[in-house]
């Protein structure tokens, strides 16, 4: 090859600038494959938002409750479809949970206080242990209805990220505006309730 | 003055677009004096984006916490080692940091190719620029290590290399601190060794591009760039290794890998390049592989990119990624977009990558080394897809799963002892055929070594299937070289009449490649044994000792004696000398330690109590202490065989050094000239 | 014979006593035997008993506890995916779309190795129909005889001795 020569590009000596050459089966499946992979990676990227579940209808769950820690409910497990016509205080926990542990003392307040107006408190225990979650719920006296989210289902509908987060259900079934996230406060408490008043 | 890498790397990114364009230009129209200013532009984006790279030290040695990153990055009591590293402890400035490497190795491979093949040298150079191009856009446009701090009137801070209207410049007293885990030797070492590999690996790929569009696809453009392409996978090697012992000796699990996805990131492209490395071979001696090698390449080079995509755009999660960023999508555009072309580049000359020969047999070397290029695509492939699988199961199903250690043991555990056994194998096989008297010769000897291991080890107490396996590749295949090495000193002391040790030498002088090679091979055998030492044979204790209690692990005793505090320049240093004893023997002091960081206290840092030896490291980790040391807590692990992972990745390096090692024998001057025949040497 | 019954009384009354002490706390090791089989569900790709996390802890301890009572390994795992989800196993279940993940590999074998396979027996095959005189290879390294291959090696030093003068 001479070293200065321009580089023609319908070099007559391969028989590449033959029009009408088939493609070997080889690169279109390596071409797919690019492809593909590309799409993978940018699905990947924009991750679909985590589910807002703001103001939506609050999905189904089914909670089987701690044997000591019924709230006064009667059975085992406790579904949203049973609570209808109150007003749900959905609140996700956990005992390791430092946060969680600046507002337990606020909830239990508030569910002894609403309680007989037709709001009900329910606790869900996220990625936990029962001894460890016993021994929470004893040193703040819970006494709302809380059970263990066996294999994290619950969670998973409701997008959980990190606990505490709370949602307020109305008596319709229906989350009233965003989740919670953070420890709930006294004052902030008593406003959320209100919007879910049956 | 900081603000002038700014301008700086401004100044090199227009430089890069037209250096393309004159480099293209050049090529296509003949213009050499175009040419010679696109590779001039190399040089001239080296040096300005040197000069950023510098003044981003200046401002960290400095503490010029008015720069953004070097506040979120460093601190005045960081020692001056880190001050350096905390360059490449963040995102935009290891941004910086790789295009920084990038261009040293650009302008090296310029310098150093100055008078080789000039048809193909202005595309290298255009590919070259481009992907240093590339980089610095996204330093301009997504991660820019040269934002300064900034005080809006409404309050809040924003930050950017301009200044907003109504903001005043803010100057933090103190920045918040390089990151715990970042702050030791190998934060020094590790990423350096793996950016030169990845960046290194750019040389092969323009040099592959270059041939494909100038059709000059002959053995030259392989000839020319072994060594550039043995150099990176070197540092990839050594990258890798030096990552593993940072793991073992500060993470404190007793382990040194764990299938992290920013770990199996930069073990991808090595096994890539590891394949393309040898492939090569194949054409230089046989024009055969044409098409692997090319895919091969490109492989390597767009695994790269994917790899550092994977770690910086927060699509996978693991301890060493950084935090979410907007670097994502320009990377997966600039992956697709590249492979794509380089796809079409390849079918375009696919008439010209035709094999000149072909397969004679099955127990050929030839196939061997076709068969390793398919195992290493498969490991690539089942490690590539473990490690996206999570993200994709989170997309699809919307179930967060795990895919840990466990599951890549499973998997590539046996493909890697098939490789083993392949790496014994294929140095025993003729070229183009072996008759069976060849097999029975070669092979009689490493098969019997192999197969009399087992039940030694059984007399010496093995009961592990796994170690029988492993142990008895491992003999198999060192047999196998110790053959050729002894055959080829023979060989040469009956023709030369040369001393033994003469001939050795003299041996591996000529043929480097092929005896530099082996050494490679023992090096990575010696991994592998540490490999098994460590993950079948390894021994664990826990226990909470008070003062002069003790905890006994295998033939080891450790006693607690007292917890000690010291102050370090930004930590406090807990250590915890302990009584070692072995088999009632005393043998010393063996001292964990714990650093808990003043401005990171939730980040505690073990430092590994080690005494490395040659069957066993005993090794301790201090995991906490209550009552101001009245009890502790250690863990111990016994790890067998372990340094020989140390050793081994030594031996490698010294392996490729004979291997890549200059002969007389000129390469490039007549890489064309052919010996008579048609077989050439190795 | 009151001989014998106040022996047997004192042994029983031994074992009575020591019973307590016979069903001991688990020791860290025999936890963290377990534990090494399980995975954080919290942290990504840290291994229980490297874990420092309260959760992790957490976890331990109920380990403990059901070692004392006596599970197995085995149960006290299947405890804690009942409780937890396949998260903890560190590798995903072999159902469904997690199906995918085991059976890539050894599709991927099959087809690789199948394929190589395939190339060699067609070449063969080839090779074999164009005849054994005219394309068979004339190089010396392919027509070794048996007798002559002692001295490949030799062969390869005389020839670098060749070209080095």
């Amino acid at each position: 090859m001479t070293e200065n020569a321009p580089l023609t590009i319908n070099d007559t000596q391969d028989s590449g600038s033959r029009p009408g050459r088939k493609v070997p089966a080889f690169a279109i499946v390596l071409g797919l494959g690019v492809l593909f992979l590309g799409g993978l990676l940018i699905l990947m990227l924009i991750k679909p938002p985590q589910k807002a579940l703001c103001d939506e209808a609050a999905p189904d769950l089914s909670l089987a409750l701690f044997p000591e820690y019924t709230g006064g409910w009667t059975g085992e497990t406790i579904s949203l479809f049973d609570l209808r016509g109150k007003g749900v205080v959905l609140n996700f926990w956990a005992s390791w949970c430092k946060p969680c542990e600046d507002e337990a003392a606020a909830l239990e307040a508030a569910w002894r206080k609403y309680k007989d107006q037709g709001i009900v408190f329910v606790g869900v225990d996220y990625l936990d242990q029962d001894p460890a979650a016993k021994r929470y719920l004893e040193k703040f006296d819970i006494t709302f209805p809380n059970g263990p989210d066996l294999a994290s289902k619950i969670s998973k509908r409701y997008a959980i990220r990190g606990v505490p987060e709370t949602f307020f259900i109305d008596p319709q079934g229906t989350i009233v505006g965003c989740r919670k996230t953070g420890p709930l406060g006294d004052a902030e408490l008593v406003q959320r309730i209100a919007e879910i008043m049956p | 003055m900081t603000d002038l890498g700014y301008i700086a790397i401004l100044l090199a990114f227009l430089l890069c677009i037209y250096g393309i364009a004159v480099s293209v230009l050049g090529a296509t129209r003949g213009r050499s004096e175009l040419v010679a200013s696109g590779r001039n532009t190399v040089y001239v984006v080296g040096g300005l984006v040197t000069i950023a790279a510098a003044l981003m030290w200046r401002a960290l040695l400095t503490n010029e916490f008015n720069n953004e990153f070097v506040a979120t990055h460093s601190e005045r009591a960081l020692p001056t080692i880190y001050k350096i590293s905390a360059l490449w402890g963040g995102q935009a400035g290891s941004l910086l940091f790789w295009t920084f490497l990038a261009c040293i190795m650009a302008a090296s491979a310029t310098w150093f190719f100055r008078r080789e093949q000039a048809s193909l040298k202005p595309w290298v150079n255009a590919v070259l620029l481009l992907y240093i191009g590339f980089f610095i856009s996204l330093l301009l446009f997504a991660e820019n290590p040269f934002n300064r701090l900034w005080i809006t009137g409404a309050g809040e801070i924003a930050a950017g290399v301009f200044q907003p209207a109504g903001a005043t410049a803010l100057v933090p007293a103190d920045g918040q601190g390089l990151n715990p885990q970042l702050q030791n030797y190998w934060m020094m070492i590790h990423p350096v060794a793996l950016y030169l590999g990845f960046v290194g690996m750019t040389v092969p790929f323009a040099f592959a591009v270059a041939a494909l569009i100038t059709g000059q696809l002959g053995n030259t453009w392989i000839k020319l760039i072994r060594r550039w392409a043995l150099a990176p996978w070197a540092f990839l090697t050594i990258g890798i290794l030096l990552g593993s012992q940072w793991a073992y000796l500060e993470l404190g699990w007793g382990g040194y890998w764990a299938w992290d996805p920013v770990e199996n990131a930069s073990f991808l492209p090595w096994l890539t390049a590891t394949a393309f490395v040898h492939s090569i071979m194949i054409q230089e001696r046989r024009g055969m592989l044409k098409v692997w090698n090319m895919v091969l390449i490109a492989l390597t080079w767009e695994l790269t990119l994917i790899g550092t995509f994977l770690t910086r755009s927060g699509v996978v999660q693991s301890v060493h990624s950084f935090a979410l960023s907007a670097v994502g999508p320009m990377f997966a555009a600039f992956i697709i977009v590249t492979s794509l072309a380089f796809l079409g580049l390849m079918v375009w000359r696919l008439p010209k990558l035709k094999s000149e020969n072909t397969l004679d047999a099955v127990m050929s070397r030839e196939t061997s080394f076709l068969t390793q290029n398919v195992i290493f695509l498969l490991i690539m492939a089942a490690t590539f897809l473990g490690t996206i699988f999570p993200s994709i199961s989170e997309l699809v199903m919307g179930d967060k799963i795990s895919l840990n250690a466990p599951y890549f043991m499973r998997v590539n555990g046996p493909i890697f002892v098939a490789l083993l056994i392949l790496m014994g194998i294929a140095p025993l096989l003729a070229w183009r055929r072996s008759g069976p008297e060849t097999l029975r010769r070669n092979f009689l000897l490493p098969v019997i070594a192999g197969l009399l291991s087992i039940p030694l080890m059984f007399a010496l107490g093995n009961r592990n299937f796994a170690g029988f396996v492993g142990i008895a590749t491992l003999i198999f295949v060192f047999a196998g070289i110790v053959q050729e090495y002894v055959r080829g000193v023979r060989a040469r002391m009956t023709a030369t009449h040369e001393p033994l040790p003469a001939a050795l030498f003299n041996l591996v002088r000529r043929n480097g490649r092929r005896y530099g090679g082996y050494i490679v091979h023992i090096g990575v055998l010696l991994i592998a044994l540490g490999i098994i030492g460590n993950e079948f044979y390894q021994l664990e204790g826990e226990a909470n000792l008070r003062a002069g209690e003790s905890i006994t692990v295998g033939d080891y005793t450790l006693t607690y004696t007292r917890l000690d505090a010291v102050d370090g320049p930004n930590f406090t240093e807990f250590t915890s000398p302990m009584q070692l004893s072995r088999g009632g023997r005393d043998v010393g002091v063996i001292t964990p330690k714990k650093h808990i960081y003043f401005k990171n206290q939730e980040q505690p840092m073990s430092e590994v109590g080690l005494r490395p030896g040659l069957l066993e490291d005993v090794y301790v980790v201090l995991a906490g202490w209550e009552g101001g040391g009245q009890t502790a807590s250690f863990k111990v692990f016994i790890n067998p065989l372990m340094s020989w992972m140390w050793v081994g990745g030594i031996v490698m390096m010294l392996g490729v050094l004979v291997s890549a090692w200059p002969r007389r024998t000129a390469v490039t001057a007549d890489a064309t000239r052919r010996v008579p025949g048609g077989a050439q040497h190795v | 014979m009151r001989k014998w019954f106040v022996t047997w009384a004192a042994i029983v009354m031994v074992l009575v006593l020591a019973m307590p002490v016979l069903a001991q706390t688990p020791t860290p090791n025999e936890i963290n035997a377990v534990a090494r089989e399980l995975w954080c569900p919290l942290c990504n790709g840290v291994r229980l008993d490297n874990c420092e996390l309260q959760a992790c802890i957490q976890m331990k301890e109920v380990i403990a506890q059901k070692l004392e009572a006596g599970e197995s390994t085995d149960q006290i795992k299947a405890y804690f995916v009942t409780q937890y989800g396949d998260i903890v196993l560190g590798q995903p279940s072999r159902e469904g779309f997690n199906l995918i993940v085991w059976l890539f590999p050894v599709l991927a074998a099959v087809v690789g190795l199948g394929w190589v396979t395939y190339l060699v027996l067609s070449w063969r095959k080839r090779q074999g129909q164009i005849g054994s005189a005219g394309g068979a290879p004339t190089s010396a390294s392919a027509t070794r005889r048996p007798g002559e291959e002692p001295d490949d090696y030799l062969k390869r030093v005389e020839r670098e001795l060749r070209e080095s003068e």
